[in-house]
């Protein structure tokens, strides 16, 4: 199971905090797609709480991927 | 937990709570003597934002990943710049104009590149830490996007 996190505004607009994903093979770019979010811009994704850029890497059963838009602290 | 691990996470802190300038600094000082300077950098609510009032602010943080961010951004200050010890403190809550939310405490020998590494830190963490706000004003609610 893949579990795939949604912050802030992604969070707001699509309805929901968390979503889960029982598939193998997937990279990361087909768990953005299947998230809804391959045209949300700017997109921001952590795999396993690191920021990451290659979309095309495998996700693996198991891991935590966080939808994120731009960071707004302070 | 050894005590540097301790430290180090008392150092750096996501929290609810309020906190105390006068605390942090305090505790900066006690870590060393050769301090010659302390810069901070307090964030607070605004009451005003993008031409129309703001009631107050929702943060919301990754959990985990923000402190580790955090974390990673005090380490890359302290090899960064001539400075001796650092704190940083942000709230994840509900705050109201006037409140505080965020505090960069920098202690160095001399003062130049402790203004340096605050600036640099306040500046990083809004690019770098996962945490994001929505003003609630007259309007609606407002996810902020930018950060200035």
């Amino acid at each position: 199971m893949i579990k795939i996190l949604f912050f802030g505004s992604i969070a707001a607009k699509i309805g929901r905090r968390e979503m889960m994903i029982d598939r193998c093979g997937l990279t990361l770019a087909d768990v953005v797609k299947e998230a809804g979010l391959e045209t949300f811009k700017p997109l921001l994704v952590a795999v396993n709480q690191q920021q990451e850029h290659d979309l095309n890497i495998l996700i693996q059963d198991g891991d935590e991927v966080a939808m994120m838009p731009p960071f707004a602290g302070g | 937990m050894n005590s540097d691990m301790n430290k180090q996470q008392d150092a750096v802190r996501i929290q609810e709570a309020d906190f105390s300038i006068e605390a942090e600094v305090d505790a900066l000082r006690a870590t060393s003597k050769r301090i010659g300077g302390i810069t901070t950098f307090l964030g607070c609510a605004r009451d005003f934002s993008e031409g129309r009032d703001v009631f107050s602010i929702n943060f919301e943080q990754y959990a985990g990943m923000a402190t580790r961010a955090m974390l990673s951004l005090r380490d890359e200050a302290l090899e960064k710049f001539e400075i001796i010890d650092l704190r940083i403190v942000h709230r994840v809550t509900t705050v109201h104009a006037g409140d505080k939310i965020v505090l960069i405490v920098v202690g160095a020998e001399h003062r130049g590149p402790a203004f340096e590494a605050c600036e640099w830190i306040i500046d990083s963490l809004k690019q770098r830490v996962p945490i994001w706000k929505k003003e609630v004003t007259p309007d609606g609610d407002s996810w902020v996007t930018e950060h200035p």
